[in-house]
């Protein structure tokens, strides 16, 4: 195994669905060792969501779980025992990271609060992502995705005006609660390894939510208005041509000018009434009008190369499908395939960002329980009676 | 002030809009000694973007104000030799250096990773154009929006009878997200073998792996996920419904049939929930429309916050549509001191969103405002390159160091520039 750039950093991974799987998708990828602990017989229950090769379901193959749990070793462990629990706690020693994302009560009724951790590895970084942080009046209400979006203020102003706000189609929330989880717990590592001391995170997912637009709060309190949800308009564009759909953002004079020559109106550029780009927004369904129809008969991507010729910040908006055939994507090889012994050789994302020295790696995502004789009888040197016996137990 | 994480650790911070500036405050907000530069010939054009038509308009930019705070500011004109040299200076005394330009930028100033990595061997260089160092589209421009609109993310977005739908903003902050990730993977492995490297980061590939489970989906059984609004593929209910009030929402999400029980348990268990064709997952998933109009009957006779209470109460997920206003006087996030007052000069005081994560031994927290431009550049060229009155005064009048924008004209009144930005995108409160 070559070096990757966090070889050496040892996590067990307490985590379910998105949010702290990709977390830990993210360190594995990049080389930490992790170790997911799933709930026998049944696991995360990421394995039971779809998408399933052929719609048929199977806790192996859902394309879900398969991507958020790249390079993952699995094992099964019943936290809802004692014994369970007094193993956890042998698994802890020796780690750098866990990462869990129950409902706030949950480790606690375990036993398995931070302070007792720490007792047991004194320099534990621990991170706990959950929907409204560990404390508050909202800690122990349920959420998903879109009760988040609407928590956050971010759902309020998507969408147009005169229908409900909208949201995204993709469970951002989970994501980019996973990135500040990735975040935090590289920081805690850092500041551990510079001579300081371990210490709990608590990531609250509607909080990192809020971050993605956190001008709008100070827009408020320094001008005494709340942004209307008002859709995609100019200078914004998500506009239909004949094989998809080109997309834009021209927030300045050069961008305009640029445009009017792109669309072959240079004239547009004098008219009095598109001089400013307040001017030109109060007027712009009459350019949205203009531009639709040139737009008419041309192809995404000619259009694209056009624009961008004129440094133009426009571009294609593929979709799915239009993802993979994307140049750029093949030329930096992009999407990577991963053969996976259940879910077949499949094409997956890949990394989301490349190291000059050390390389993303994204092996395939473990079956249930795959790595528990590892783990257990090599890294804990259990005897292969007392492993027999906990499996009978239901244990592991 | 008690201990933060990269304490110690020093960012020379070229990036400008929002991406890079996102992850290099969020490196600030841990703890690292950020020396962000711009340039009085070239804003952060940030500054214009968010800023106000008015004669110091460019301090007023909330988008600039609420991604830049922590970070010391100074201006140098990297067009200017000289300023390249200084530049090359505070390459030689740093850790990491941050870049979000078009790549042929740095290029041409001759300030690429290898030229750099000769003035300090161990450094780390974030580069995080929207296309990637490489490829055919490397040196197209892309903003924020460009990178959500390539993501695939937007066409399987929207209400199920319109066409693609985006924020128009997430992009820019996520990928500035997984920038300071980025970062923190190399200082992690420089932490281990004194090696530094050079960060490649496509913002358009980081996005899309938040398309994981779309992407799987037509990987696995060649369908694309349709726009569906506020819908859920697999479960139902899931959507905004109307409250009592003017343009006032509630987000329900019903995932299993339990939850199903205990949401018709708490809207007093009417008749149509126990109509077959609201029977199963599958049965309503099939009649959502008319489930969604029932549905509102029973919120648009409450409040949003009434109708939280009486699903959350009973353990159905659901929850406000809070704006903007709302958010600063939500009882949980004041318990959770999220928001934090600052003041900062020229602006004033107001509340900023403060670190999404409480670190127990680490608390995070703003201790400066956004920089006013230039407004660090002396302590930053005499404190840390040691420079002498004379030279710090020759450089500003050489213009490489500045405080005063060149070509800013704008002339408005503060009043009347807030009024018509209210005009355009607002509404009271």
């Amino acid at each position: 195994m070559p070096d990757q750039a966090l070889s050496g950093g040892r996590v067990l991974d307490l985590t379910h669905h998105v949010a702290g799987p990709y977390c830990t998708k993210i360190l594995a990828d990049y080389g930490a060792d992790v170790v997911k602990v799933e709930r026998p017989g049944v696991g995360d229950p990421a394995r039971s969501m779809g998408p399933f090769p052929g719609d048929n379901p199977d806790i192996e193959s859902s394309g879900l779980f398969l991507y958020l749990n790249t390079s993952k070793k699995s094992i099964t462990l019943n936290l809802k025992s004692d014994a369970g629990v007094e193993i956890l706690k042998e698994l802890l020693k020796g780690v750098d990271i866990v990462v869990e994302n129950f409902s706030p009560r949950v480790m606690p009724g375990l036993g398995l609060d931070y302070e007792t951790l720490k007792k047991i590895n004194p320099g534990l970084v621990m991170v706990s992502i959950s929907n409204f942080g560990q404390t508050g009046p909202y800690r122990d209400y349920r959420a998903t995705d879109l009760n988040i979006w609407g928590f956050s203020g971010i759902l309020y102003e998507c969408g147009e005006p005169d229908r409900e706000p909208l949201k995204m189609g993709s469970n951002v929330s989970e994501y980019v609660a996973g990135l500040y989880g990735a975040l935090t717990a590289l920081s805690a590592l850092y500041y551990r390894d510079e001579g300081g001391i371990g210490q709990h995170i608590d990531v609250s997912i509607g909080e990192t939510l809020h971050t993605m637009q956190p001008s709008m709060t100070l827009v408020f309190s320094m001008a005494g208005f709340v942004r209307q949800r008002a859709g995609i308009h100019f200078p914004w564009g998500i506009l239909p041509c004949d094989d998809g759909y080109i997309g834009f953002f021209l927030p300045t004079q050069t961008h305009w000018e640029s445009l009017c020559v792109l669309l072959e109106m240079p004239e547009l550029i004098d008219k009095p009434e598109y001089e400013t780009p307040m001017m030109r927004e109060e007027r712009r369904d009459e350019i949205t009008a203009i531009i639709v129809s040139w737009l008419k008969g041309k192809r995404m991507e000619d259009i694209f190369h056009a624009a961008q010729e004129l440094r133009l910040p426009l571009t294609m908006v593929p979709n799915t499908e239009q993802l993979f055939d994307m140049p750029q994507h093949k030329a930096r090889g992009y999407f990577v395939d991963i053969d996976h012994p259940v879910g077949g050789k499949l094409t997956y994302p890949g990394a989301p960002f490349r190291l000059g020295e050390t390389a993303w790696q994204a092996g395939r995502a473990p079956l249930l329980g795959e790595h528990n004789g590892e783990i257990y009888c090599g890294r804990l040197g259990y005897s292969r009676e007392r492993f027999a016996k906990l499996s009978e137990d239901g244990i592991i | 002030m008690s201990a933060l994480p990269l304490q110690g650790v020093r960012i020379v911070d070229t990036c400008i809009y929002w991406a890079g500036p996102m992850a290099t405050m969020l490196l600030a907000d841990l703890g690292a000694e950020v020396i962000k530069i711009e340039s009085i010939q070239r804003l952060d054009h940030l500054r214009l973007l968010g800023g106000w038509p008015t004669p110091d308009g460019y301090e007023w930019s909330a988008a600039f104000n609420g991604a830049n705070r922590n970070k010391y500011g100074i201006t140098l004109n990297l067009n200017h030799p000289r300023g390249r040299e200084i530049f090359k200076s505070l390459v030689k005394i740093g850790d990491i250096v941050t870049e979000n330009f078009s790549p042929r930028v740095m290029e041409n100033w001759g300030l690429t990773y290898d030229a750099l990595k000769k003035i300090n061997p161990r450094l780390i260089m974030l580069s995080m154009p929207g296309f990637g160092g490489t490829g055919p589209w490397r040196n197209y421009v892309t903003f924020g929006p460009n990178v959500e609109m390539v993501s695939g993310m937007p066409t399987i977005s929207g209400y199920p009878d319109g066409g693609p739908m985006m924020t128009g903003y997430i992009a820019d902050p996520a990928a500035g997200l997984m920038g300071a990730v980025a970062v923190m993977v190399a200082l992690q492995h420089r932490h281990r073998t004194g090696e530094g490297q050079l960060i490649d980061m496509s913002q358009m590939e980081a996005i899309t792996t938040f398309m994981g489970g779309p992407i799987m989906e037509y990987v696995m059984n060649g369908r694309m996920q349709p726009r569906k609004g506020n819908r859920h593929s697999s479960s139902a209910p899931h959507g905004v419904y109307r409250c009592k009030g003017d343009d006032q929402w509630v987000t329900i999400t019903v995932s299993s049939e339990q939850e199903w029980a205990r949401f018709c348990d708490a809207v007093g268990n009417p008749p149509w929930t126990k109509e077959p064709r609201f029977r199963d997952n599958a049965s309503r998933l099939q009649n959502h429309d008319d489930l969604d109009r029932l549905i509102t009957e029973w919120t648009s006779q409450r409040e949003k916050h009434e109708a939280m209470q009486a699903l959350q109460g009973v353990g159905v997920a659901a929850g406000p549509v809070l704006t903007y206003a709302e958010i600063l006087s939500d009882p949980h996030i004041e318990e959770r001191g999220f928001f934090e007052t600052i003041t900062r000069p020229v602006t004033g005081t107001h509340p900023y969103p403060g670190f999404p994560a409480k670190l127990s031994e680490t608390p995070v927290t703003i201790r400066r405002p956004a920089p006013t431009l230039g407004q660090d550049s002396e302590y930053v060229l005499t404190k840390l390159l040691g420079m002498t009155e004379e030279e710090i005064k020759q450089l500003a009048d050489e213009e490489i160091i500045g405080t005063e924008p060149q070509g800013w004209a704008y002339s408005m009144e503060a009043d009347e520039a807030i009024s018509k930005l209210k005009d355009l995108h607002g509404k009271d409160a």
